[in-house]
C-alpha cells in the first residue's frame, strides 16, 4: 500500500497549479463568466501543447498515455483555481467513450485532434426529466438510409455552445428495459437542425439546451453498437462522478484556505476573528471534510485507474463530496460575513459552483440509492 | 498511489479475521459493544479467554522491538485492530497494550521495560489509566493529586476519577504532581503503581446502562517506589504526548461501525413494517447510504494514517480528524439504529430485543469515542491552534 502520489504526479500537480495561478486569476474567471464563449481559446491551446488535454489518451493516438488518476490530479487543481474551460466534458465525455467504444477509424479521426486542442467534445445526455438514468433518454434517432435522424431536446449539456462535437445519447428502440435501445452518435455541432442556447445557471458555467430538429447523422458516426449504448454512458457517469468529485475536492480546499486566511486578518473586538472558538470549530469541521473528502476521491480514482469495479466507491465519493463541497463553501461564506455574499468575492463564486458540481453526474438522490443497493438493501 | 496490500499482508490480515471470526462464535450472547460491556461477569471471562488466544499468537506485542518479545509491523497492528473491531472481540487491554506498552518502549528505562513489557505481552497484568481528576478533565495538565518524593518513594495523596476498569486492574499508570510549586506541564510525573498498594480506595461509578465501568479512586499516603517512574521527574507531561508511537488510525472503531451497519442492513432486509420491508423505505435507504459514504471516507483516511505510521512518517492532524469523524459517526449510527428499530430500539437483551439488544446498548455507549481521550471539542481546538495556526481562544 502506498497512499502517496508519485514524484511525477506531484510534479504534474505543481505544474498545473503554477500554470493556473498565472494564466487564470479569479478576475479572469469572472470575466469569462460574462463572456459569450465562457473559456479562453488561447489558454486551451497552451494546455493542449502542454499535453494536459490528451493526458489520458494513449500515445498511439497523440496523447500522453497517462492514467485516469493523473487526470484527476489535473482536475483537482482546476477545481481549486476554477478554470472555466471545456476540459472535463472533452476528456470524460469525449475521450473516454471513444476509447471505450469507438472504432479504430473513429479513434484515429478524433483522438489526435482532441489531444492537440483542435476539437472540443461534450455529451448530450440529460433531458427534461433531469435524471441520470436511461429512463430519461427520450430523444429519438430513426434510421433513414445510411443515416439516422435525431429529434429531441437535451439539457445541461456542458459547453455545447462552443463544442465541435456532441456525443448524443438517443433512443433507437423501446426495449424491455430503459437501458435497452439506447444508441450513441458523434454529432458535428454544425449539422443543420441543431439549436443551442445557454441556460442561465447560478454557476454561469455554460450549461446548454440543445434542440435537435431532424438532424441527419451518418450511420458511420454511431459510437458503439446499435441499441447497446447505455453501458458506455454508465462508464462515463462513473468516471464523471469521480472526476467531478476530484475537481470539487480542489474547490473545497480553496474555500477552506481562503476562509482560514481571512479569519486571521479580520479584526473585531480588537482581535482577529480566528481567535473565537465558535469559528475555530467551524474551520476544524471544514478541514476534516476537506482532508477526508480528498482521500475518498483518491481511493475511487485509483480503483477506476486500475480497472477495478468501483460503482460503489465512485458513488460514495460523489455523495460525500456533494454534501461537503456545499457545506464547506456555505461555511466559507458564513465566516466571511457580508463581504462573502458579494458578487466580487471568490468565496461566493465557489459556493455557486458547488451547486453546479453537486448536480453534475448525479445528486445524492441518485448516489445514495446506488450506495444503498450496493450495501445489499433489498430493492 | 496504490491501496492494495501485499500478499503477505493479505495473508496476515486474513488470519487475524479468521481467528476473530472463530472467537465471535464463542461470544456470550447479549455482550455486544466493544470494551465496556466486557468489564463484568461473563464478559470478563470471555475477555480473558480471547486474551489467551492472542497471547499464544504473539498478537499483544505486535510491532514491539524483538528484544522485548515483539514481532510484526505497524500494519499488522492495524489489521489486528480491524479484525477485533469488526467482530467486536475483546481480549486486548487497551490501556496496557494500546497505551502503556508503546509509551514504555518510547520513554522508559531499560529496567522498567524489562520488568513491565513481558507481562503485558502475556496478558498477565491488567492496567488502568489514572489521568482524569474531578477538576482535571479536558484540562488534564491541571491534575492536583500529589506524589511527593521521600527517600526512595513517592507518597501519593489525592483523587482520580473516570478510571475505567480499575476494579479489574492489577496495575495503574498515572500523572501526578511531583512539584506543587512548579510551572504547569513541568510539575508532573508519570508513575506506575500496584493497585493493591495500601491506601488506595476504589468506589464504583455506574454508567447509564447500570454497568460498573468507571471508578473513583482515593489515595491516602500511598507509597510507590521511586524507580517506578517513566521519563524524568516533573517531565511526565511530555511522556503523555508520545502519541506518535501509538497506533492512531482508529480503524478498530471504524470496523465496528461497518459491521454494525451491515447488521442494520440485514435487519432491514428481514423486517417488514406495515407490510413492506424496511429495506424498501426510501428514507431508510437514504439515511443508511449517507452514513455509509462518510464511514468509507473515514476508513480511507484511517488507512492513510496507518500507511504513514507504517513508513514512520508524520500523520499531521489526520488522526484528530478521524477521531472526531468516528465519534460523530458512532453517535449518528447508534441513533439511526434505534430509530429504525422503532419501539424495539429501546429493548435490552431479551426476547423482544432485535440483534441481541446491541442498538440500545450502542445508544448509551456511543459517547465513548467523542468524550474519552480528548473530547471532540478539544481535538478541534488542537487542530485550530496547532494545525491552522489560529490564536488560542483561552
Amino acid at each position: 500500500m502506498d497512499t502517496s502520489f508519485t514524484e511525477e504526479q506531484e510534479m504534474l500537480r505543481t505544474a498545473v497549479s503554477d500554470f493556473l495561478i498565472k494564466e487564470c486569476p479569479k478576475s479572469k474567471v469572472r470575466e469569462l463568466e460574462e463572456d459569450e464563449k465562457g473559456y479562453s481559446p488561447e489558454t486551451w491551446k497552451i494546455m493542449a501543447d502542454l499535453g494536459w488535454i490528451g493526458l489520458a489518451i494513449p500515445e498511439e493516438y497523440g496523447g500522453m498515455g497517462g492514467s485516469f488518476q493523473d487526470l484527476t490530479i489535473v482536475l483537482e487543481e482546476m477545481g481549486r483555481n476554477i478554470l472555466p474551460a471545456p476540459f472535463l466534458c472533452t476528456t470524460i465525455e469525449g475521450i473516454f467513450p471513444i476509447l471505450d467504444a469507438g472504432s479504430d477509424e473513429q479513434k484515429k479521426e478524433f483522438l489526435p485532434k482532441i489531444a492537440n486542442g483542435e476539437l472540443i467534445f461534450t455529451m448530450a445526455l440529460l433531458e427534461s426529466s433531469g435524471v441520470y438514468d436511461a429512463s430519461g433518454v427520450a430523444t429519438k434517432a430513426v434510421a433513414k438510409g445510411d443515416s439516422y435522424v435525431i429529434n429531441g431536446t437535451k439539457l445541461f449539456v456542458e459547453m455545447a455552445h462552443i463544442a465541435n462535437y456532441l456525443v448524443c445519447v438517443t433512443r433507437t428502440k423501446e426495449g424491455a428495459s430503459p437501458e435497452d435501445g439506447v444508441t450513441l452518435f458523434i454529432v458535428d455541432t454544425t449539422t443543420p437542425g441543431i439549436h443551442c442556447e445557454v441556460i442561465p445557471t447560478i454557476g454561469m458555467d455554460k450549461l446548454c439546451e440543445v434542440r435537435f430538429e431532424d438532424v441527419v447523422v451518418p450511420s458511420s458516426n454511431m459510437l458503439g453498437e446499435l441499441d447497446k449504448g447505455w453501458p458506455i454512458v454508465a462508464n462515463v457517469l462513473r468516471k464523471g462522478a469521480i472526476a467531478k468529485s476530484a475537481e470539487s475536492a480542489g474547490g473545497m480546499q480553496a474555500c477552506f484556505d481562503m476562509t482560514v486566511a481571512y479569519s486571521k486578518e479580520r479584526v473585531q473586538y480588537d482581535k482577529p476573528i480566528a481567535s473565537f472558538q465558535a469559528l475555530q470549530h467551524m474551520m476544524a469541521d471544514m478541514w476534516i471534510a476537506v482532508d477526508t473528502g480528498r482521500y475518498v476521491v483518491y481511493e475511487a480514482a485509483w480503483m477506476e485507474s486500475e480497472g477495478l469495479p468501483c460503482a460503489k466507491e465512485a458513488s460514495m465519493a460523489k455523495a460525500f463530496i456533494n454534501k461537503f463541497y456545499q457545506e464547506v463553501s456555505r461555511l466559507g461564506v458564513r465566516l466571511h460575513g457580508a463581504i462573502g455574499t458579494t458578487r466580487d468575492h471568490d468565496v461566493s463564486l465557489y459556493y455557486r459552483r458547488a451547486k453546479a458540481a453537486s448536480s453534475a453526474f448525479g445528486g445524492n438522490d441518485l448516489h445514495h440509492e446506488t450506495v444503498a443497493t450496493e450495501l445489499g438493501l433489498v430493492k | 498511489m496504490d491501496f492494495r496490500l501485499t500478499e503477505e499482508q493479505e495473508a496476515t490480515r486474513k488470519e487475524m479475521f479468521d481467528v476473530c471470526q472463530e472467537l465471535n462464535k464463542k461470544r456470550p450472547r447479549g455482550f455486544a459493544g466493544l470494551n465496556f460491556a466486557y468489564d463484568t461477569g461473563e464478559g470478563w471471562k470471555f475477555h480473558r479467554y480471547c486474551a489467551e488466544e492472542f497471547v499464544k499468537r504473539g498478537w499483544l506485542a505486535l510491532n514491539w522491538p524483538e528484544e522485548y518479545g515483539g514481532k510484526g509491523t505497524m500494519m499488522d497492528r492495524v489489521f489486528f485492530a480491524e479484525a477485533r473491531g469488526y467482530y467486536d472481540i475483546p481480549g486486548v487491554d487497551g490501556f496496557g497494550v494500546g497505551m502503556l506498552a508503546p509509551t514504555l518502549i518510547a520513554a522508559a528505562s531499560e529496567e522498567i521495560k524489562r520488568q513491565f513489557l513481558p507481562p503485558i505481552a502475556a496478558a498477565e497484568v491488567t492496567w488502568c489509566e489514572l489521568w482524569s481528576e474531578p477538576n482535571a478533565g479536558s484540562d488534564l495538565a491541571a491534575v492536583g493529586t500529589t506524589a511527593i518524593k521521600k527517600g526512595d518513594k513517592y507518597i501519593i495523596n489525592g483523587q482520580k476519577i473516570w478510571t475505567s476498569g480499575a476494579h479489574n486492574a492489577d496495575w495503574g499508570f498515572g500523572l501526578f504532581k511531583t512539584d506543587p510549586q512548579g510551572a504547569k506541564r513541568h510539575n508532573l510525573s508519570f508513575l506506575l503503581l500496584d493497585m493493591k498498594t495500601p491506601g488506595i480506595t476504589l468506589n464504583p461509578i455506574l454508567y447509564m446502562t447500570g454497568e460498573h465501568t468507571y471508578n473513583e479512586i482515593f489515595f491516602d499516603d500511598v507509597h510507590v517506589p521511586a524507580r517506578q517512574i517513566v521519563g524524568a521527574e516533573n517531565e511526565g507531561w511530555k511522556v503523555t504526548q508520545l502519541l506518535a508511537s501509538f497506533e492512531r488510525s482508529n480503524i478498530n472503531n471504524i470496523m465496528t461501525l461497518q459491521s454494525q451497519l451491515k447488521e442494520l442492513v440485514q435487519y432491514c432486509n428481514e423486517t417488514e413494517v406495515g407490510g413492506e420491508l424496511l429495506a424498501k423505505n426510501p428514507a431508510i435507504r437514504d439515511k443508511l447510504a449517507e452514513i455509509a459514504c462518510e464511514l468509507e471516507a473515514d476508513r480511507v483516511l484511517a488507512y492513510r494514517i496507518a500507511d504513514l505510521q507504517n513508513r514512520n512518517q508524520m500523520t499531521g492532524f489526520n488522526a484528530a480528524m478521524v477521531k472526531v469523524l468516528t465519534g460523530e459517526l458512532t453517535e449518528r449510527l447508534a441513533l439511526l439504529g434505534t430509530e429504525i428499530l422503532g419501539p424495539f430500539g429501546q429493548v435490552k437483551f431479551s426476547n423482544w430485543a432485535p440483534q441481541e439488544g446491541v442498538w440500545p446498548s450502542e445508544y448509551q455507549h456511543c459517547f465513548t469515542e467523542s468524550i474519552s481521550m480528548g473530547t471532540d471539542e478539544i481535538q478541534k481546538n488542537i487542530m485550530a491552534w496547532y494545525g491552522l495556526g489560529l490564536p488560542k481562544s483561552y
